[in-house]
């Protein structure tokens, strides 16, 4: 990383001045706090104790087997408490917010996972607790909207722009503004201006460090192939960034949606529709029209349905060293239901796109080779989203006597 | 010494505060926006600023925010924003046009076009994502003699405070308190803080000032008199308009410049 915060020529900050002192005031305890070992000790105990970590690098066999390629592993982000990877980055900015003296965290949302274990590491650390999502978010989410309730966080709708992830962003960045005395914003992606996608690459390495321990253990070697989900691009960083510079190649899977025409996918790589810009605290490669408006975006799940990208992501796709690609919708659900089907895993929407990547790849690979393929976050949160999906009459049925009040 | 700030000096030779009007390009229409930034300059309103919408705008509130939305639905362009409000500057010369807008929107166009576009009608730009750290991006408006107008807020400290004014041109925009637009009034027990927080601003520039955010009645542009060359006025104008449409956006007009002769 260079100087203030830049990865190439992405990153930066571009925040209203109001919030300069706020982002200092964070920057410095965010540098002494990670020299400090005893705060890296809290982290580890936190995500050890608390969280469950490690998580499990699980082999696939039936599932290699029908695909007759490379060996598919799969790292276990769903086994973290909350049910996704974003626990990795709230227990580290949670710890860190007690650190600089602050009561209160502000967090946006667009799944609901990131909401959900915000609120989770809030109540466990005594820290008021505000969620920003789109009123569109929380209409395919409620499930998650009532855990964040009833674990005491107040939950705002964003009825602003296209009700999604952007817009919630926007408006937690409204309330810092006039918040930041006493308020943390807990950014749930790496993206963001400096430190915010360092610090959350950097908490979430967690995930890639331990699949090199585990892959030593369990293979013994390096996987040749690492999949990844991409939506702010955390997971992957996370997974990616330990493997940066060695041999095992780093494939992002990116939401293609329902196809290529505008609003229709979240693709900010391979597309014309997304170029350079600066928006929402930072640079990085945007979806936007001819006057720079950001475009709306869309994907089967919430948590990829993002206009930006990680600036580390976006620097290490120019450099070479990420391969960026993506799944359709349709593909994703195809690719959850064969491993549900095979190995008895039930993934989240989001990380079904990575192994939708991942098996589309596998089947030409050699049995010899290994790939691991990163399941960011578990299913039973999309229920709704799948059952619909697939189509499942009995579901509706049963919401239907769920509303009328019978047994 | 430069147009803008020269301008507004000498306006305020004859007027105890000069007023600046703000009106979003496309809000509620293309039309209708024009139709109240001419109502404004024929009024004798000293700075007209027109927001280009950007479909992200985080420095705003949820009145600006909404009616940038909603201007955006009529898909305007900022080449013609631009055609139109030089236009209008050169209709009024006795009145300044300045745009304000977020950093992507200008990117995309770029700065040299931009320059050359504002250039010499639109005379200066307010660019709320853009931190003085990146000041080198505007050069190209530099030297067309348009003014990055950059912002001081409450609580920023005196080296920061230094390094905006060792940039300011045309004018100092001065926030006069944290949040978004579109809130209330100091109370009065912060009229002598905001005093002070001038004070502090007036040592290290001579350029002239601007105070915005809450400023929402001709009581409270009276109330800035004598700190400040210019009080902005943002969305006390818009809600106006939404309330009374452009009868109630002329009423709102008269009484705000009521405060300034």
């Amino acid at each position: 990383m260079s100087d203030h915060g830049y990865f190439g020529q992405y990153g930066g900050s571009f925040i209203p001045e109001i919030l300069y002192s706020s982002q200092q005031q964070l920057l410095k305890h965010y540098r002494e706090a990670m020299a400090d070992p005893s705060f890296i000790a809290d982290v580890k105990r936190e995500m050890q104790q608390y969280s469950g970590r490690p998580t499990p690098l699980t082999h696939c066999a039936n599932l290699s087997a029908q695909l007759g390629g490379a060996q598919i592993y799969l790292k276990r982000e769903d086994l973290n408490h909350s049910g996704a990877h974003k626990m990795n980055n709230v227990i580290g900015q949670g710890l860190l917010t007690k650190r600089m003296g602050k009561k209160r965290v502000i967090a946006e949302t667009g799944a609901g996972q990131h909401g959900v274990a915000t609120a989770l590491i809030s109540a466990r650390l005594g820290l008021e607790c505000t969620i920003y999502m789109g009123a569109h978010d929380i209409e395919r989410q409620y499930p998650n909207v009532f855990w964040m309730k009833q674990l005491g966080a107040t939950v705002v709708p964003v009825t602003t722009g296209s009700q999604t992830l952007k817009d919630a962003l926007d408006e937690a960045l409204r309330d810092w503004t006039s918040s930041f005395e006493d308020t943390h914003y807990l950014i749930g992606t790496s993206c963001g201006c400096e430190p915010f996608p360092e610090m959350v690459a950097g908490f979430q390495s967690v995930i890639g460090e331990e699949v090199k321990e585990q892959a030593m253990a369990q293979i013994g070697a390096m996987p040749d192939k690492i999949y990844a989900c991409v939506g702010g691009g955390s997971n992957a960083c996370g997974i990616f960034l330990p493997f940066v510079g060695t041999d095992t190649e780093l494939i992002g899977i990116e939401a293609g949606g329902r196809g290529d025409g505008v609003g229709e996918h979240a693709k900010r790589f391979n597309t014309d529709q997304a170029k350079f810009g600066i928006s929402q605290g930072y640079a990085t490669m945007f979806l936007q029209d001819d006057q720079g408006q950001l475009a709306p975006t869309h994907s089967i799940s919430a948590g990829l349905d993002y206009v930006g990208v990680s600036p580390i992501l976006a620097d290490l796709s120019d450099r070479g060293l990420v391969r960026m690609s993506s799944a359709l919708d349709t593909e994703v659900v195809a690719a959850f239901k064969q491993l549900m089907l095979a190995e008895g895993i039930i993934a989240a929407m989001e990380s079904s796109h990575a192994i939708a990547g991942g098996l589309r790849e596998a089947a030409s690979l050699d049995p010899s080779q290994n790939i691991v393929i990163n399941v960011s976050g578990r299913g039973d949160k999309d229920i709704f989203t799948i059952a619909k999906a697939l189509e499942d009459e009995p579901f509706k049925d049963f919401l239907r006597s769920y509303l009328e009040g019978q047994d | 010494m430069n147009t803008l700030a020269k301008f507004i000096k000498e306006q305020r030779q004859t007027k105890p505060i000069l007023l600046m009007t703000h009106v979003i390009y496309g809000y509620p229409s293309i039309d209708e926006s024009l139709q109240m930034m001419k109502t404004l300059l024929e009024k004798g309103a000293s700075i007209l600023e027109v927001q280009f919408p950007f479909s992200d705008p985080v420095a705003d509130g949820p009145v600006i925010t909404n009616a940038c939305h909603q201007a955006l639905e009529s898909q305007p362009k900022l080449q013609q924003c631009l055609k139109d409000i030089s236009a209008l500057g050169a209709a009024f010369p006795d009145s300044k046009v300045l745009l304000m807008s977020y950093l992507n929107p200008l990117l995309q166009y770029g700065f040299k076009q931009l320059a050359e576009d504002m250039s010499p009608h639109v005379c200066g730009v307010i660019i709320p994502d853009l931190p003085i750290d990146h000041h080198k991006m505007l050069e190209p408006l530099l030297q067309a003699e348009v003014d990055p107008i950059w912002l001081i807020i409450p609580g920023m400290d005196k080296q920061r405070i230094e390094l905006v004014c060792e940039h300011a041109r045309g004018l100092l925009y001065c926030v006069s308190r944290k949040g978004v637009t579109g809130q209330g009034a100091d109370s009065e027990s912060a009229h002598q803080q905001l005093q002070q927080y001038l004070g502090e601003i007036n040592q290290h520039t001579t350029v002239p000032l601007a105070l915005g955010f809450g400023i929402a009645s001709a009581e409270d542009v009276r109330g800035i008199s004598g700190l400040v060359d210019v009080a902005v006025v943002g969305s006390a104008l818009l809600r106006a308009h939404q309330n009374g449409g452009l009868n109630g956006f002329a009423d709102k007009a008269d009484e705000l410049l009521s405060a300034t002769s």
